[in-house]
């Protein structure tokens, strides 16, 4: 990513046309504008691509119909019945994930400036705990804070119960955070050192240069990398109905055994919560890709 | 700099607490349950007719129905907690639950975890949904051969160990139809009861339940160890739905065939 940046940068430059034969002064050809991300979101997500995907929810479940003809409208109608309950489920993901950002990008933050403390010792910890929590599968973590928090916490007598949501929304907060943390030590990183030169320059203590110039020249350039990490941690929740909260991945395993375990009914009803998710999460790539192409240095 | 650190320290110390403050002041469970007004019962969401939703998300069936007896005993209000098979035991044993009636069979190990009430409840055995021209007949016949299973299931490990077949477990029983369908497994290893019913399902034409019933083992419902006032009151209320026949009753109303275990502790206790 920074390597990127710093491409970015030096296009700047590209466009001033410099008239020399000298090998120094030529920049090195910039294959792609913007970050490497952008590009893979770009290369990841195209309009066509909802239409494929709307082309196989129609093929699977005509597949479906095509098994049971008697059934035809039923499975329309039995969808039609439960996708109240399915999108209530599915609102119960959002919630999840948003906290999950929340409390993740705050201790994110934090850790992620632990990582370029001046401090050693605050530097290691950091720099453990992120890639600790970056490097372990999100369902292990997830399954480690159902397991090892109470369900009930108890501060001075009074009770205050830590429902299974809650558990899961602080099992995916730590991937988050980790995530956070490295976007915000690469986005300081990133930033070209003749800014902390020019602030320490101007008798900027490291806390002002931090705060007044760093910080603020990053926030544009976490911002994609981080709406990137909210898609794909919506699309993490799902994995809090292994766990047995019950969120739309559980209430669709329970919608299809009311009816009965009617094998018709699987793929149109996974189908619609595939479908639901790439509603929600494909505005947010293509935001990010505009927001990225937005903030590219190149104007 | 001393912010990150600060925050740090917190979030450790505060995971810390959490796990540490895990210690719940015991008392009497249903002095608990009257002071709340609640009664916190596990049941199943995904197993139909027993405990399942309906499309506005309610949970209903035999054993929510069943609860709700108990609730009304006890003079509170019921509060459903959906559970499945890996999970109930710690619902249980964490209080999360007051109660569970959630298909579970009566095991001596599983007594040791939690308190399991006498008299049973209820009862079912162990068959197969098999297509008829694999021509299965006896359970040796499973040998080295995939059957799809329910994740849980007691009699998975008893399939698998002693018949010698490979278990394929799935989530809930709409996947598992479906594996069997699409052929994935060659048969599917479930409760008897709702098997037969599959059997007289058109939609199931060619598929059969061809071995012995095995594994006719009693279903337990169970409250916290060590709760024995509560017990007394469940084991109480038990005998009293038999007597009534208050389960030959739901079992009907629920469209389950009235078991052979239900008309005999009906008349045992009659």
């Amino acid at each position: 990513m920074n390597q990127s940046y710093y491409n970015g940068f030096n296009s700047r430059k590209r466009k001033q046309e410099y008239k020399t034969d000298l090998p120094v002064m030529i920049t090195p050809e910039v294959k792609e504008p913007g970050s490497i991300l952008s590009s893979l979101s770009a290369y990841i997500f195209k309009p066509w691509h909802g239409f494929v995907i709307l082309f196989f929810c129609m093929v699977s479940s005509s597949i479906a119909f095509g098994v049971d003809d008697n059934a035809k409208s039923s499975i329309a109608e039995v969808l039609w019945r439960w996708m109240p309950l399915l999108l209530k489920g599915f609102i119960f993901n959002i919630v999840i994930s948003i906290c999950a950002m929340a409390i993740g990008t705050a201790a994110g933050a934090a850790l992620g400036l632990g990582q370029i403390s001046l401090n050693k010792w605050v530097r290691r910890v950091s720099w453990f705990i992120t890639q600790f929590f970056r490097n372990s599968p999100w369902l292990v973590l997830l399954f480690f804070a159902m397991f090892l928090l109470p369900f009930e916490i108890n501060i001075g007598g009074l009770a205050i119960p830590l429902p299974d949501w809650v558990k899961a929304i602080i099992g995916l907060s730590l991937p988050v955070m980790a995530n956070v943390s490295e976007i915000v030590r690469g986005a300081v990183v990133s930033l070209p050192s003749g800014q902390w030169e020019a602030a320490e320059s101007l008798a900027y203590t490291r806390r002002q240069t931090l705060w007044l110039i760093i910080l603020p020249q990053c926030v544009k350039r976490m911002l994609p990398p981080w709406m990137n990490l909210y898609a794909i941690l919506t699309m993490a929740t799902v994995l809090a109905s292994i766990v047995g909260v019950s969120e739309v991945m559980t209430l669709t395993g329970q919608a299809l055994a009311a009816e009965g375990g009617r094998t018709d009914l699987l793929a149109p009803f996974y189908s619609f919560v595939l479908l639901i998710f790439f509603m929600y999460c494909y505005p947010i790539a293509r935001w990010t890709v505009r927001l990225e192409k937005k903030f590219s240095v190149i104007g | 700099m001393i912010k990150p650190i600060l925050s740090k320290l917190v979030s450790a110390s505060v995971l810390c607490a959490i796990a540490m403050s895990s210690q719940v002041a015991q008392a009497d469970a249903i002095d608990d349950i009257k002071k709340s007004g609640v009664l916190k019962v596990a049941v199943k969401a995904d197993y139909k007719p027993y405990g399942f939703r309906d499309p506005s998300g309610a949970i209903i069936g035999i054993e929510p129905e069943l609860a709700k007896d108990v609730a009304d005993r006890l003079g509170v209000k019921v509060e459903y907690v959906p559970v499945v098979s890996s999970n109930r035991m710690q619902f249980l044993e964490q209080g999360k639950v007051d109660l569970m009636i959630a298909t579970m069979t009566d095991k001596p190990d599983r007594r040791k975890v939690v308190s399991i009430v006498d008299p049973n409840y209820y009862s079912s055995g162990t068959n197969i949904l098999a297509p008829a021209k694999y021509g299965f007949k006896k359970w040796e016949d499973l040998k080295g051969k995939p059957v799809c299973g329910i994740q849980g299931a007691f009699y998975n490990k008893k399939t698998g160990k002693e018949y010698g077949a490979q278990i394929v477990a799935f989530k809930g029983t709409a996947e598992a139809y479906a594996a069997l369908k699409g052929g994935n497994c060659v048969a599917f290893v479930y409760d008897d009861s709702a098997i037969v019913a599959k059997t007289k399902d058109p939609a199931w034409e060619g598929y059969e339940m061809p071995l012995k019933t095995i594994d006719d083992a009693p279903w337990g419902l169970a409250v916290k160890l060590g709760e024995t006032k509560f017990h007394e009151l469940m084991s109480d209320q038990i005998k009293s739905w038999h007597k009534s026949g208050r389960i030959l009753e739901l079992e009907k109303k629920w469209g389950v065939e009235n078991t052979p275990f239900a008309l005999k502790m009906h008349e045992e206790y009659k």
